[in-house]
């Protein structure tokens, strides 16, 4: 009997401490529970790079990380799942388009000078672009006018056979139906990929900037963005603007292979460069355009490009439904199993329901401590793990009745009935167990939370139903009242001499 | 009861009796469900053995719910189909705008909800879309709103795993039972779990051709579970076959199994209910998620439950070595 005690005391304890677990450390609740957008990246090899490697991954983890902290949202948490993915999830955020856009590009930051000799196909290009801009810009500069109260500036357009010369001349193909404000920035992609081709390749990148930041242009009614580079970052654009300066050659700022600014260097810096490691970006930015320039640079460059392969998003109020539907199954489901066992097993039942309550109170401080996010397919799991779990009660006091009958004494019968039960419960959870591992193993986001949370269930209903339901029905069975064989079984199935 | 007394009753209920019932009541399941599975494949609208929801197929599905309670207007799919079609969409550089000639519209709930399948789209395009839809069906429910967009490279993946992860806890559920018990019965527990699987997707085969039901990861999750449940139900049996092998070893094999079969008939009948009773629960109040998956997996278990009692041990006599 000492040993019984000994085992309840531990039960006892552990039900404490899974109660005290629960109340110091909440339950996760997952996206689909509580409303909010999770976002699946897949990071894609390329250049010399043909598998993406742990590093490599945790590399462009960190920069995410940065670039969603410079967004501002609250208790984002990103992770990497697999080998070569991201999950951010963004509880309460109904829009992920501004986090999916800052997240999607690479942010790789190169100052390049003008090839020598390119100067007159340099000159025609810019001054397409410009035209461009000027005609796809002119509604946000007419706003802007109009908040300044500044007169509204004449209207620009570009003469439709212009426009089709320009794109034929850059061999650009035009969709049939599409606007014209579709092919002007059809146009303007082209242009800038093309001005990109006039550039030396990149001595200075975005790892020698310090930091970014962003100010109203002083001219103009657009934003710039502001760089200070690191002492080499320095040095290098001092030898890069020295080169070009005086020249008509010009400084190229180019982006994910897009040019976004181009500037002259005057002569004054042909001695020296410019030096002082600071520059700025003019790019005609609106206000979020440059906050979320700012943001990639700040947080550098991609080392390998992303693709954003999956978005889920839902809103809080479907969110709470599911929690309330989900809620009202799991304890119904309990409840009728435990008006079941109580009918079919009487005391034993009682002890089993018992030991099934102590069952979910580990299990979700399980959840807790580990922390298991619980989202809608880990709650289905945790059900069927209930399932496991009555199973082993119902084969165990399936083997003590059958012992009943044939005549054996409650305590022999008890004792029996478990070490028979043992191999088909412990066959049973072995096969359920390997299941979830090769869920897990192979599976992704939803099914690798339902095989978390079934193969937990799994772990502790074999602790429960050998421990908890052993320990209890033996300390009932050290009260003399309690040991009656019709508390196990109904009288006219026992054999006479037993009663 | 004399002969065999305490350990050995005679069983009420002899099983074998009754094989070729079962049987042929397996076998024309399972046939059906070959037939199902094989109209889905060479229907032109499906063209696989189940029909692939967007998990697997990708695309975007965006569900809308109208802020206007019992006094919502009357709504057709064509007065949303419309406008989404035309509807110009924000480019993103270096890819093309998709085209949404193809979505599709349900109206759900008396107009009240609205559920919309596009093809892959971004976040922006898709807020695009929401607000085109406004127009016509507005106000919306904004806290109501649910946007599921799977990349078709993802469909693809999540396809390939769970068909792996299926395979795999086969060949590893087959190895642990050859190594507790023999060979036989490993290849007959998966026998009877091929079973229970193939019956589970022959009706959700079914309900693709008939009512447009579609198989999503869930569904995926669900066939795993049943197979693991197969496995487990069918070991009680032979477990206890394996147990009373010395004390009956002067019995026909299909007497053994009879004895097994009877002895945990009730705990195969009474474990298969506490199951399911949670599972019911989960039809019935767990909402739209989860309701085609605890449908999935009470038919497994169900199944599940009648092979390891009615398959797998009527077949055992047949492959015993004796």
């Amino acid at each position: 009997m000492a040993r019984q005690q000994g085992w309840f005391a531990l039960i006892l304890a552990l039900a404490i401490a899974a109660g005290a677990l629960l109340v110091s450390f909440p339950l996760q609740l997952g996206l689909d529970l509580r409303g909010g957008s999770q976002l699946t990246l897949q990071v894609l090899p390329a250049g010399s790079i043909r598998s993406v490697q742990k590093e490599q991954l945790e590399a462009v983890k960190d920069v995410l990380e940065r670039r969603i902290n410079g967004l501002g949202v609250a208790e984002s948490t990103l992770q990497t799942v697999g080998d070569d993915q991201l999950v951010l999830q963004l509880p309460g955020e109904q829009d992920p388009s501004r986090a999916a856009k800052v997240l999607g590009t690479t942010a790789l930051l190169e100052f390049r000078a003008q090839r020598p000799g390119t100067e007159q196909e340099m000159t025609g290009l810019l001054k397409l672009k410009r035209q461009a801009q000027a005609v796809l810009n002119q509604s946000q500069v007419k706003a802007a006018a109009i908040a300044n109260g500044q007169p509204v500036p004449p209207a620009v357009s570009i003469k439709a056979e212009e426009l089709a010369e320009a794109l034929t001349q850059l061999g650009i193909s035009v969709p049939p139906g599409s606007s014209e404000t579709e092919q002007l920035e059809l146009l303007l992609s082209t242009v800038n990929t093309k001005i990109v081709a006039l550039y030396d390749p990149a001595e200075l990148t975005g790892k020698d900037l310090t930091s970014a930041g962003r100010q109203q242009q002083q001219t103009g009614t657009g934003w710039e963005v502001t760089l200070a580079f690191n002492s080499e970052g320095g040095k290098k654009f001092a030898e890069l603007t020295k080169g070009i300066a005086g020249t008509s050659r010009l400084l190229g700022i180019v982006l994910d292979g897009r040019s976004i600014s181009e500037a002259t260097v005057g002569p004054e810096f042909k001695p020296a460069g410019i030096s002082g490691g600071a520059a700025s970006i003019t790019g005609n930015f609106t206000a979020d355009e440059a906050r979320d320039l700012e943001v990639q640079l700040r947080g550098g460059s991609l080392p390998l490009p992303v693709k954003l392969i999956e978005v889920r998003t839902v809103g809080p109020s479907l969110g709470a439904e599911n929690i309330r539907s989900s809620l009202i199954a799991a304890l119904s489901g309990l409840a009728l199993v435990a008006v079941f066992m109580v009918v079919v097993y009487r005391l034993p039942g009682v002890v089993s329901v018992l030991a099934l309550s102590l069952y979910s109170l580990f299990n979700l401080a399980v959840y807790a401590l580990i922390p298991v996010t619980l989202s809608l397919p880990g709650i289905a799991g945790f059900i069927l793990s209930i399932g496991m779990a009555v199973d082993a009660n119902v084969l165990i006091f399936e083997r003590v009745k059958e012992e009943l009958r044939s005549g054996n004494t409650l305590i022999r019968s008890i004792d029996t009935g478990f070490s028979l039960a043992f191999s088909s419960i412990l066959d049973g959870h072995v096969t359920g167990l390997i299941s979830c591992a090769a869920l897990f193993a192979l599976g992704t986001g939803l099914v690798k939370g339902f095989a978390v949370t079934l193969a937990i269930g799994l772990l502790l209903s074999l602790f429960t139903a050998l421990t908890c339901t052993r320990t209890l029905l033996r300390l009932l069975m050290s009260y003399p009242g309690l040991r009656r064989s019709t508390y196990f079984l109904p009288a006219a199935q026992l054999p006479a001499s037993a009663s | 009861m004399s002969s065999t007394p305490s350990i050995a009753p005679a069983p009420r209920f002899r099983i074998s009796r009754h094989r070729i019932l079962a049987w042929w009541g397996s076998g024309l399941a399972c046939l059906l469900s070959l037939i199902g599975l094989l109209l889905c494949w060479f229907n032109p609208a499906i063209g696989a053995p189940l029909r692939p929801g967007l998990d697997f197929t990708g695309g975007t599905q965006i569900q809308l719910e109208r802020a206007c309670g019992v006094s919502c207007s009357a709504l057709s799919s064509a007065q949303i189909q419309q406008p989404v079609a035309r509807l110009q969409l924000p480019a993103e550089p270096g890819t093309p705008a998709p085209n949404l000639a193809s979505a599709a519209v349900q109206v759900l709930d008396q107009g009240r909800s609205l559920v919309l399948r596009l093809p892959a789209v971004n976040p922006e395009q898709a807020a695009a879309v929401v607000a085109a839809v406004r127009e016509v069906a507005g106000p919306l429910n904004a806290s109501g709103t649910s946007v599921d967009t799977i990349g078709p490279t993802l469909g693809d993946q999540l396809l390939k795993g769970s068909l792996l992860s299926l395979l795999v806890s086969f060949a590893a559920i087959a190895l642990y039972i050859t190594f507790r018990y023999d060979r036989i019965f490993a290849g007959l527990a998966l026998l009877c779990l091929a079973h229970d699987v193939l019956i589970t997707c022959g009706v959700f085969a079914w309900l693709g051709l008939l009512s447009g039901i579609e198989v999503d990861s869930l569904f995926a999750v669900s066939l795993i579970t049943v197979a693991g449940y197969s496995v487990t139900d069918t070991v009680v049996v032979f477990d206890r076959i394996r147990e009373q092998k010395t004390l009956l070893a002067g019995l026909p094999m299909s007497e053994q199994v009879d004895v097994a079969v009877d002895a945990t008939l009730t705990r195969s009948l009474y474990t298969s209910l506490t199951t399911l009773l949670p599972l019911v629960a989960l039809i019935f109040f767990g909402g739209s998620t989860l309701f085609w998956f605890a449908v999935a997996l009470t038919v497994g278990i169900a199944v599940g439950s009648w092979s390891s009692i009615g398959i797998a041990p009527t077949l055992l006599p047949l492959f015993s070595r004796r």
